[in-house]
């Protein structure tokens, strides 16, 4: 405690532009003077490395035209569709699990070994059973969040303290009490770490997918840019999407640091 | 009084019934508790003393209707048990408030599930909470208490749910010595201002012998019955009594009982391990 607390302390009292921060600065101004370098020495072919001002003039060109937040629009709806049944069906299935032994060793072993497999593998099922539109990425990002949600509120049930489900039972709760009074506040942790990892994957398996056999979206955007050689539009396009995945990410962290807080 | 108390009592308001309780167990079938039979009269301090491993735990969870699958009948007021009852309010050994809770809406869980309006609830919790000497960390959350305190939130919220009989299953037991004498003077405090009917089971004999009207010793297994002692020290008492000469002979009193049964304890617990090394050797 008093150690973090000079910690922070002398990170505050540190002058405005602290060592780190310069060699941070440092670092991305010395990349983009490469890339620079690169742009203009004609060494590269064509436009594999295209030159900073025309990246900066693409990314204008981008988020100037509607069009590109439809796509956007519509990769973020089968992001947070895939999160939304995923989650579900993982918090039902774990709560299964952890709640009944029997079910917990005849199933969770098949959890466990398709858990880490590469759902992109399943995709052209998925384009078979649900078309080349946003329905196949749903699935595949459904596919993708369920496992690590599941196990994650699967093992979270089972660490639960069991003297609290007794005071539950003491004063007489009914089901549905026991389940919002007791097991899912006990297991937020658990239950937010396996949304996290969730987030992750459904954006992985959404937008891998898009990539692959898609008619819309930012994935689809990506690879038609990269089809028809507009490097300085795929760069812009990167960019984006880079900086939203960190803006989902945050995101995701700080409703984590609330549940500290609120439990500390 | 005799170890076999009649079945109905004028004035009982629990009666408990030639309890028996067997337990499956890779080395064959254990009774935890034999036959196990007494009353508690409205109003009534009652402890169950005996050494580890007597039941006594066994006995709190058959009152407490979390254990069901007993021979013989506990009846509150007249009723047979059948799992948990309104009437009887559960204190645990174990850590037991909620972390995500702050101490008012701990308190107020018990109010919560009957559906007591929000407005209402937490004016009986801030008075339960007064009662325990909790008042000023009604907004705390338990990690940030003591151990004594987070117990004593535990007691409140138990209060709180009115029961006509609070039963107590070694309560101090993970606290230090200070602070459970303290603890045992806001128990009996607030025993003898709600003329709470309390049934507290214990291996500590000061404080049984400190907080009780009666007390019941049980042998080591089987859980038996062994003898129900008469406490008859003057009420209010307080930590105070503890250095009293009266209070001396109570104490070596039940030690002399419970020694018998503590070293037996003690003896199996010996013949246990050596009976595991000679079966792994």
């Amino acid at each position: 405690m008093a150690e973090t607390g000079r910690l922070r302390q002398a990170a505050s009292a540190g002058p405005l532009l602290s060592p780190v921060t310069l060699v941070r600065v440092a670092i991305i101004l010395g990349a983009l003077s490469i890339w620079e370098l690169l742009a203009h020495s004609g060494w590269l072919y064509r436009d594999v490395v295209p030159s900073l001002t025309r990246i900066g003039a693409a990314l204008v060109d981008l988020l100037s035209h509607g069009d590109y937040y439809f796509n956007l629009g519509v990769t973020v709806g089968e992001i947070a569709a895939a999160l939304t049944i995923g989650g579900m069906a993982g918090l039902a299935v774990g709560i299964l699990l952890g709640a009944n032994r029997f079910l917990s060793k005849a199933f969770e072993a098949y959890l466990y070994y398709l858990g880490p497999t590469p759902k992109i593998i399943f995709f052209p099922i998925m384009i078979m059973w649900f078309g080349v539109g946003p329905e196949s990425k749903i699935a595949l990002g459904t596919l993708s969040c369920f496992f690590p949600i599941a196990l994650s509120v699967a093992a979270g049930m089972r660490q639960i303290d069991k003297v609290l489900i007794r005071v539950g039972r003491s004063f007489r709760a009914n089901t549905m009490q026991m389940v919002w009074k007791i097991y899912l506040p006990a297991m937020r942790h658990p239950i937010i770490n396996g949304v996290r990892l969730g987030l992750g994957m459904a954006l992985i398996g959404t937008l891998l997918a898009e990539t692959k056999l898609s008619n819309k979206g930012i994935g689809f955007l990506i690879i038609q840019a990269y089809s028809t050689f507009d490097m300085p539009q795929m760069y812009a396009q990167l960019i984006v999407l880079f900086v939203l995945a960190i803006g989902a990410n945050a995101l995701v962290g700080r409703l984590g640091g609330l549940a500290n807080i609120k439990s500390k | 009084m005799s170890s076999s108390s009649p079945p109905r009592i004028a004035g009982a308001i629990l009666t408990v019934d030639d309890v028996t309780v067997r337990f499956e167990t890779p080395e064959g079938p254990v009774i935890a508790a034999d036959d196990v039979s007494f009353t508690v009269k409205d109003g009534e301090f009652l402890s169950i003393i005996g050494p580890s491993g007597c039941g006594k735990s066994t006995v709190f969870n058959v009152i407490g209707g979390l254990l069901t699958h007993h021979e013989g009948t506990v009846r509150v007021a007249g009723e047979t048990i059948n799992g948990p009852h309104q009437s009887i309010g559960m204190v645990f050994q174990e850590e037991s408030t909620f972390p995500w809770r702050t101490v008012t809406a701990n308190v107020a869980f018990p109010l919560e599930l009957t559906g007591m309006p929000k407005q209402k609830r937490i004016e009986r919790a801030r008075y339960f909470i007064k009662m325990v000497g909790l008042d000023g960390f009604e907004n705390r959350y338990p990690g940030e208490l003591s151990g004594g305190m987070r117990q004593r939130v535990s007691l409140a919220r138990t209060l709180a749910s009115e029961p006509k009989i609070l039963l107590m299953d070694e309560p101090f037991a993970a606290l230090d010595e200070q602070t459970r004498l303290l603890l045992g003077d806001k128990v009996l405090q607030i025993q003898q201002q709600l003329r709470q009917t309390t049934l507290l089971i214990t291996h500590n004999i000061t404080e049984a012998v400190q907080m009780s009207d009666r007390i019941l010793v049980m042998t080591y297994r089987p859980g038996k019955v062994k003898r129900i002692v008469d406490i008859d020290l003057p009420r209010p008492r307080t930590s105070e009594i503890v250095g009293s000469e009266a209070f001396g002979r109570y104490v070596a009193q039940i030690w002399n009982d419970l020694r018998e049964e503590a070293s037996r304890g003690l003896r199996d617990e010996e013949a246990h391990v050596l009976h595991h090394e000679a079966a792994s050797s």
